[in-house]
C-alpha cells in the first residue's frame, strides 16, 4: 500500500456523499479516514451517530494526542480544529476560525499533508464556501494524491471549483468512482 | 495561514524567543508553534525568520505584543453552555459549601472564560461566598481583561446565544456595554478577584484550590509539558477538588492522571480521588 490516510473534506450537499463513501468501505479498511466536514459550532453530539448509522468501520470524534489507527474513520469535534501532529496523533485546537470554519478544512489538510506527504490522500466534496481549496493544494504540492468530486455532481459546487482552480488536481470523479477507487488503491 | 513555515525555522524562532524572553515554548505542538509563529511573521510584516530573529536581537519587538500575538483564545462566553448548565446547578453549589473553598482560573486568555465564571456566581448569590484567583501570563492580557475585556460584538453574539442555550436568569446584554464595536464586560463582576501574572508551564505556585477550570490549553502542549502542567494542576487541587478541562481532553494520556476520577464524561469534570 502506497499510502497511509486519506483525509476527506466537505460541507453543503456532502453529507449523503460522505455517508455513501463510509458505508461502502468495509470494516477491515487498511487505512485510517479522516473526515473534517463543516459542522455547527454548539451542536456536539448526533453527527458520530448519524453517520454510524450505515458505515462498517467504526466512526469516532478523536480526543487531543489519540493515537491514530487503521481501519478507523475520525470526524473533527465541533467547534474545534484537527490536526495531524508528530508521532502519529491527533491534535486539537481552538485557534481562530478560517474561512468562517472551526473545524476548518484547509487546517486539517494542511497538517495531514505535512505529515504524510505522499501518502496521503486528499479528497474534497460538495460544498458552498472555498475552505478546503487551499489545503487540497497543499496536498498536491506535498505528493499526496488529489480527488475532487464532479462539480456538475456536487450540490453545491464551489468548493470543488475552488479546489480545482487552487492546484491540478489528479481526479475528478463521480460518488460512484470516488469509492472505487478508495476501494482499490494499491 | 496558506504559508508553512519549515522546522528549521520553527526552532530558530523557538531559540530566540527563549533566549529573549525567557519564553519557552519548545514543547508546544508543532502545528500550533508553525500557526502561531506564521501569524506572529505576519502580524509584525516581517516576511524571514531570519530578519524576526534580527528584530528580535535588536529588541525591535515588544514581548508584550508578541505574546499576545501567540496567545491562542480558547473560547467564546459559555462555550458549551451545557457545561456551565452542570456548573451552575452541580458544582458550584458543592464547593460552595466548604467554607474557603477557592477558583482557580489556571491560564486565562481572553478572559471569556473568568467572565461566565462571574456571571454564573453572581446568578448563583455566591460571588462573596467563593473566591477566585485568576492567572495569566500576559500583563496586557490582564489589564485589558480588567477594563472589561473589549470583545468583538461577533464574540458577544455567540455569548448571547450560549447564555441562552444556558437558560440564564437575565437578559445577557445586562452584563456589557458597547464602546464602539467593542464591548465590555462589566467589570464590577470582578470585585475580589485575585489577579496573578503566572506562566502555568514554567512557574511553581504553592497553593490549594477546590475548583480548577484549565480548557482547551493541554491540547496546544506536548507531551512532556502536557504531563508537567497535569501534574501541577492536580498538585493545586485539594483532596475531593474538581479539575475542568475541554470536552475533547483527557487526562488520560498520562499515569499522574488516575489521581483523577471522571465524574463528567460528556463535560470532561474530573475529581481527585481520596486515596
Amino acid at each position: 500500500m502506497n499510502y497511509k490516510a486519506i483525509i476527506i473534506g466537505g460541507s453543503a450537499g456532502s453529507f449523503q456523499v460522505v455517508t455513501k463513501i463510509i458505508a461502502s468501505l468495509p470494516a477491515n479498511y487498511p487505512l485510517p479516514v479522516m473526515l473534517c466536514l463543516h459542522r455547527l459550532k454548539h451542536v456536539r453530539s448526533g453527527f458520530v451517530e448519524a453517520l454510524s448509522i450505515k458505515a462498517q468501520m467504526p466512526i469516532l470524534e478523536p480526543n487531543d494526542k489519540d493515537p491514530i489507527k487503521s481501519g478507523k474513520i475520525y470526524l473533527a469535534p465541533a467547534n474545534y480544529h484537527l490536526y495531524i501532529e508528530l508521532g502519529n496523533k491527533f491534535a486539537l485546537s481552538t485557534e481562530e476560525a478560517v474561512n468562517h470554519s472551526r473545524p476548518s478544512i484547509d487546517l486539517s489538510f494542511f497538517s495531514a499533508a505535512y505529515n504524510y506527504k505522499q501518502k496521503l490522500v486528499g479528497v474534497i466534496l460538495s460544498g458552498a464556501n472555498k475552505d478546503g481549496a487551499m489545503g487540497l493544494k497543499s496536498v498536491k504540492d506535498n505528493g499526496g494524491l488529489t480527488i475532487v468530486q464532479d462539480p456538475n455532481e456536487c450540490q453545491v459546487p464551489t468548493m470543488t471549483l475552488a479546489s480545482m482552480n487552487a492546484t491540478n488536481v489528479d481526479h475528478v470523479f463521480s460518488t460512484n468512482r470516488i469509492i472505487d477507487y478508495l476501494l482499490n488503491l494499491e | 495561514m496558506a504559508g508553512s513555515l519549515g522546522i528549521v525555522d520553527t526552532k530558530k524562532m523557538i531559540a530566540v524567543i527563549k533566549e529573549a524572553y525567557g519564553l519557552d515554548l519548545a514543547d508546544y505542538t508543532l502545528t500550533t508553534l508553525k500557526n502561531r509563529f506564521i501569524r506572529i511573521l505576519t502580524y509584525f510584516n516581517i516576511g524571514l525568520v531570519d530578519n524576526f530573529v534580527e528584530q528580535v536581537k535588536k529588541n525591535n519587538i515588544n514581548y508584550e505584543e508578541l505574546l499576545d500575538v501567540f496567545m491562542i483564545d480558547c473560547t467564546e462566553l459559555f462555550r458549551d453552555p451545557s457545561l456551565w448548565r452542570e456548573l451552575r446547578e452541580v458544582y458550584l453549589p458543592d464547593i460552595s459549601k466548604s467554607s474557603g473553598s477557592k477558583i482557580w482560573m489556571a491560564s486565562l486568555s481572553s478572559g471569556e472564560e473568568l467572565y461566565s465564571l462571574l456571571v454564573a456566581l453572581k446568578e448563583l448569590n455566591l460571588s462573596n461566598g467563593l473566591r477566585v484567583e485568576a492567572s495569566c501570563v500576559s500583563q496586557l492580557r490582564i489589564d485589558r481583561i480588567k477594563k472589561g475585556g473589549q470583545f468583538d460584538m461577533k464574540k458577544m453574539e455567540l455569548g448571547d446565544a450560549n447564555y441562552t442555550r444556558l437558560s440564564g436568569k437575565f437578559e445577557f446584554s445586562n452584563y456589557y456595554n458597547v464602546n464602539g464595536n467593542k464591548a465590555e464586560m462589566d467589570a464590577t463582576l470582578l470585585n475580589g478577584v485575585e489577579f496573578n501574572k503566572i506562566n502555568i508551564s514554567q512557574d511553581v505556585q504553592n497553593k490549594s484550590f477546590r475548583f480548577i477550570m484549565f480548557r482547551n490549553v493541554l491540547i496546544q502542549y506536548n507531551m512532556p509539558l502536557y504531563e508537567r502542567v497535569v501534574r501541577k494542576l492536580i498538585d493545586s487541587l485539594t483532596i475531593g477538588g474538581y479539575l475542568v478541562i475541554g470536552n475533547k481532553e483527557t487526562l488520560e494520556h498520562c499515569e499522574v492522571g488516575k489521581k483523577m476520577q471522571l465524574v463528567n464524561e460528556a463535560e470532561k469534570i474530573y475529581r481527585k480521588r481520596i486515596d
